[in-house]
């Protein structure tokens, strides 16, 4: 397992440079200078020619980039134009909001997709089956702006049922178990949207794993022996539908951290997308690109965390 | 003779796009307690569907028993319900699939699979459970069988596989073993190593055998009864010395002819002439008719019936009974 | 379902149907994935017909009737300049499907050459390559985009042109899943007989690439690519709807709903934002029922 792990982790390597280097490739294509943007223009041409020089600027590219992957091994992810202060403390300051947001809805939608996949499958084409694949191609084709949008027009402007926007109420001086309530309160209509779209996929796709498992031969072996059909799909076949839904999972752990940005917007929920889109706005470009290369090393990281679930629960893995 | 299984007009079909699939179509067949049928016939024909209705395992959609009786010990299987056949099932009929290397489940081990079916049927707790799939492992020659107990599919070869598969399905003492080609997988030492083993446990627990197999050398050997199938039907079935000294239909003869003495590609062990017929579109009189070399007209509109011909001996063929009586 | 099939089996009598007169027999069957396509081709029509219809230029601003809530005149109201809100929709549904379509025409180009370069001469190419496409992968698609949204705005591209550019980017960023399939799909297909017979006739690589495996994967191709169009569609509208894809006076269907940031637009002239959102809604789903009813008729196999 350590080694299958170390391997992982060996491989991730590479690519984490060519994430590295497109990153860097993409904001070098930006126009203008990032000098320019940093001081104001009143600034003189000397003071900003120290600060290219400090910036590295007047290096060529490859050593700029080399100085830029020094400086994130390091910790030093820049100043953000916009906030003035560090990257990570910006970003360290909004993405735990952002975490608890998408987390409340992976659970969620962990815990509705499953049961809801596995008898779609048992009970493939019959009724329960057919409400639920139409629930899923809404929930795939519908803009989770415009769903979002409509929930707040409808249940929190008409109906007055949620709040607007926000995490709280403004100048809320709530502590303890009541500001847990008006968290919640506030998380509900951003959680329904996140909710329906990655539910409808997880559903989805726990149905077609079960529906592929229970056409296996040792479901039929399972069956011959004698088994309850509840055994059969709830032990036999259950627990090798899951491995690849597991891989899922895995795979949507990253997502807990940037998955929101367009549904954060719309209901100004005090995460990562609307710093995201703020910084995209304000070209902010060290904000930026921090929060791009703190994204990518997630998902690397998640994609890790899913292969070794993966290992865990599949045994023909477990040895290689 | 005690009969412990009987088959009478049975029809299997699966609904498919392209059509129907009449996989089994008016088959009746008999096994009497303590005896081995074969059953054989070319790829596709319907052996392992007629084996899959016997425990009504086939897959619905697209499958459907549409007719006929199945009676096992004095009741229809058919008309039992649900939770009746699952008292049978693995219990006083088992059977061991064709595809040793997909019929395991990949996530459970060996042992757990095995003291599954113990636990379900004998009222044994997990100790003595386990004991009990120790012993039938080494049954069926599994060296270090208290190991493997713990292994999973994965880590054993095709032919252990195998043998574990017939130790699932022989822990429980069945009545009837159905196999459906239980060696095909398998090299050639340890098919004769397989066969040892269903022989000497038919000896040992008087477990009636049906077997579907392609190879007739196999059918040789272990056989008291013989069916051959082609497109669904049965169109010969006699006792196994006579099916070998006297075959009739053209179809077995065929078989017979092209038995090779020593076997390489097992695959295309016969080379009948011409090709299965496509299921959809199925002569109008005798199945067999274009690849016949004995054909007559009469074949092409009339579909030959199953008709004794002497010695428990019945052929589907106009050849034979009636007019053309040889 | 009985009639369908006997219908069938009499068609089939009479002649042998090629793979693809079979699909669409299958396809006809599916009523989903026909209505899908019913209304696919309605918003089509709508969208390159109904500009020409209507009685009002998309552009020509009415101060005298302007928000003016739904009336016969102007089915969908008028917007915050007078002009005709339905109009404005037929003519987005003109940019957006064809963001969708182009976008995705650019993926399937790129990831089929991709995927076939891959799958074809494998060993180091393939390698490189596919570590390529992980690196692509494994960023989140959203951030991504809008970094280079982001670059993009900042060449201050006339807004007349910034659909081409979103086309670009979207096309850009999505053809790696594709690549990965096709790679796939010729790995498996290189293995067949009638490849090895074009390598006995001592084909060229490029015509044993173009002539005898890409076309052997178009089954697949058509399906990812019309599964992507949906997707293409989702993403052109959340950018623009960000301010950060196709921006007015270029009317999509995102733009049109970016009217909401007008709190009082939000609340009381509902017309302006909620038809274009519903049009967004309604064509994803078209498509994506059509890209199913595709899926499972191409490939019954995998049919579940
Ligand atoms: N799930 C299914 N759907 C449609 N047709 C099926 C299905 N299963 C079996 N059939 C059809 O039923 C017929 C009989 O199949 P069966 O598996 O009994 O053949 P077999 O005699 O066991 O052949 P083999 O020697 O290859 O095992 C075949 O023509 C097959 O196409
Ligand atoms: S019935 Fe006719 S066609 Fe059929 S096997 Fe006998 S002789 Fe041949
Ligand atoms: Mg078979």
């Amino acid at each position: 397992m350590r080694q299958y792990i170390t391997r992982r982790l060996l491989e991730m390597i590479p690519v984490l440079i060519g994430i590295s280097i497109l990153i860097f490739v993409i904001f070098q294509l930006a126009p203008g200078d990032a000098v320019s943007a940093i001081v104001d223009p009143k600034t003189s041409a000397e003071t900003k020619a120290k600060l290219r020089e400090q910036l590295h600027l007047n290096e060529p590219i490859l050593v700029q980039y080399k100085y830029w992957v020094m400086d994130i091994l390091k910790g030093q992810w820049g100043e953000s134009f916009y906030y003035k202060q560090p990257v990570s403390r910006v970003i360290n300051s909004f993405i735990w909001n952002s975490f608890y947001l998408s987390l409340a809805s992976f659970l969620l939608s962990a815990i509705l997709s499953i049961p809801i996949g596995v008898l779609s499958a048992t009970k493939q084409y019959s009724k329960f089956d057919y409400i639920f694949t139409i629930f899923a191609l809404i929930g795939i084709s519908m803009p989770s702006f415009f769903f979002g949008l409509l929930l707040i027009k409808w249940f929190a402007v008409d109906l007055k049922l949620f709040p607007v926007s926000g995490m709280t109420n403004p100048g809320s001086t709530a502590t303890g178990f009541a500001l847990f309530k008006e968290v919640m309160h506030h998380m509900a209509l951003p959680l329904i949207v996140l909710t329906l779209g990655s539910l409808a996929g997880l559903m989805r796709y726990t149905r077609s794993s079960m529906l592929e498992v229970i056409r296996q031969d040792y479901i039929r072996t399972a069956r011959a022996k004698g088994l309850r059909e509840k055994v059969v799909i709830y032990k036999h076949a259950l627990r090798n539908a899951l491995i690849p839904v597991v891989t899922i999972f895995g795979m949507s752990l990253p997502g807990l951290f940037s998955g929101a940005i367009i549904t954060e917007q719309i209901f100004n929920w005090p995460g990562i997308g609307p710093i995201e889109l703020q910084a995209v706005n304000t070209r902010d470009y060290p904000l930026l690109m921090g929060i791009n290369m703190l994204l990518a090393l997630l998902t690397l990281l998640g994609n890790l965390i899913a292969d070794v679930t993966y290992a865990l629960v599949d045994p023909r893995i477990r040895l290689k | 003779m005690d009969e412990l299984l009987i088959i009478k007009n049975l029809k299997t079909y699966f609904y498919t796009d392209e059509g129907v699939v009449k996989a089994v179509d008016d088959v009746s067949l008999r096994i009497n307690r303590g005896q081995t049928l074969c059953i054989v016939g070319e790829s596709g024909c319907g052996k392992s569907i007629t084996a899959m209705s016997i425990l009504r395992l086939i897959p619905d959609p697209p499958g459907k028993i549409e007719g006929g009786e199945i009676i096992f010990e004095g009741k229809d299987l058919l008309k039992l319900s649900d939770d009746e056949v699952r008292e049978i099932r693995g219990n006083k009929i088992s059977m061991i699939f064709q595809e040793p290397m997909t019929s395991l489940n990949p996530v459970f081990t060996i042992g757990n699979q095995i003291i599954e079916a113990i636990m379900l049927h004998q009222k044994l707790d997990k100790k003595e459970a386990t004991k009990k799939s120790v012993e039938a492992l080494k049954l069926v020659g599994i060296p270090r069988a208290e190991e493997i107990i713990n292994a999973y599919p994965h880590e054993l070869s095709g032919g252990m596989r195998q043998r574990a598969m017939i130790a699932m399905a022989m822990v429980c003492n069945p009545t009837l073993l159905i196999a459906d080609e239980p060696t095909t997988a398998l090299d050639v030492t340890i098919q004769a190593q397989i066969l040892d083993l269903m022989r000497k446990l038919k000896e040992e627990t008087k477990t009636s055998i049906m077997l579907i197999t392609h190879d007739l050398g196999v059918v040789a050997e272990m056989a008291e009864y013989v069916t051959v199938m082609y497109a669904g039907k049965v169109v010969e079935e006699a006792d196994v010395i006579e099916l070998f000294k006297n075959p009739k239909h053209p179809y077995t003869l065929g078989l017979l002819e092209s038995k090779p003495q020593i076997h390489i590609d097992k695959e295309k062990l016969y080379s009948i002439p011409g090709q299965v017929p496509n299921p959809f579109n199925l002569p109008k009189g005798c199945y067999f008719f274009p690849r016949c070399e004995r054909a007559m007209e009469i074949c092409k509109e009339v579909m030959p019936t199953l008709k004794e011909v002497g010695n428990g001996h019945k052929v589907a063929c106009h050849l034979y009974g009636g007019d053309n009586n040889e | 379902m009985q009639t369908v099939r006997s219908v069938e089996a009499k068609i089939r009598e009479e002649k042998i149907l090629g793979p693809w007169q079979l699909a669409w027999i299958r396809l006809k069957r599916n009523k989903l994935a026909m209505l899908g396509l019913y209304i696919l081709i309605f918003m089509v029509l709508l969208s390159v017909f109904g500009p020409m219809i209507s009685p009002y230029n998309m552009e020509t601003l009415d101060l005298s009737n302007i928000s003016a809530p739904p009336s016969l005149s102007h089915p969908l109201g008028t917007d915050e300049v007078g002009r005709d809100v339905l109009t404005r929709v037929m003519y987005a549904g003109r940019i957006s499907l064809s963001v969708g379509i182009v976008a995705v025409l650019i993926s399937v180009l790129i990831g089929s050459i991709v995927g076939a370069i891959s799958g074809y001469y494998g060993g180091i190419i393939d390698a490189v390559l596919m570590r390529i496409v992980d690196i692509f992968m494994c960023f989140p698609f959203l951030p991504l985009l809008l970094m280079v949204a982001a670059v993009m705005s900042d060449y201050k591209i006339h807004p007349n042109y910034r659909i081409y550019v979103v086309m670009f980017i979207i096309g850009i960023l999505s053809w790696p899943g594709l690549s990965r399939i096709i790679r796939g799909q010729i790995l498996s297909l290189r293995e067949q007989e009638f490849i090895q017979a074009a390598e006995a006739l001592g084909l060229r690589d490029r015509r044993k690439i173009f002539r005898h495996l890409l076309p052997n994967t178009f089954s697949s191709i058509i399906v990812s690519a019309t599964l992507e169009v949906a997707g293409a569609i989702l993403t052109e509208s959340a950018l623009s709807y960000l301010g950060l894809g196709v921006t007015p006076p270029t009317p999509s269907w995102g733009n049109m709903v970016n009217a909401v940031t007008d709190a009082y637009v939000f609340q009381f002239y509902p017309w302006r934002w909620v038809p274009p959102g519903i049009c967004i809604f309604i064509t994803v789903m078209a498509i994506n029922l059509l890209g199913d009813g595709l899926r499972d008729a191409l490939d019954p196999k995998l049919k579940h």
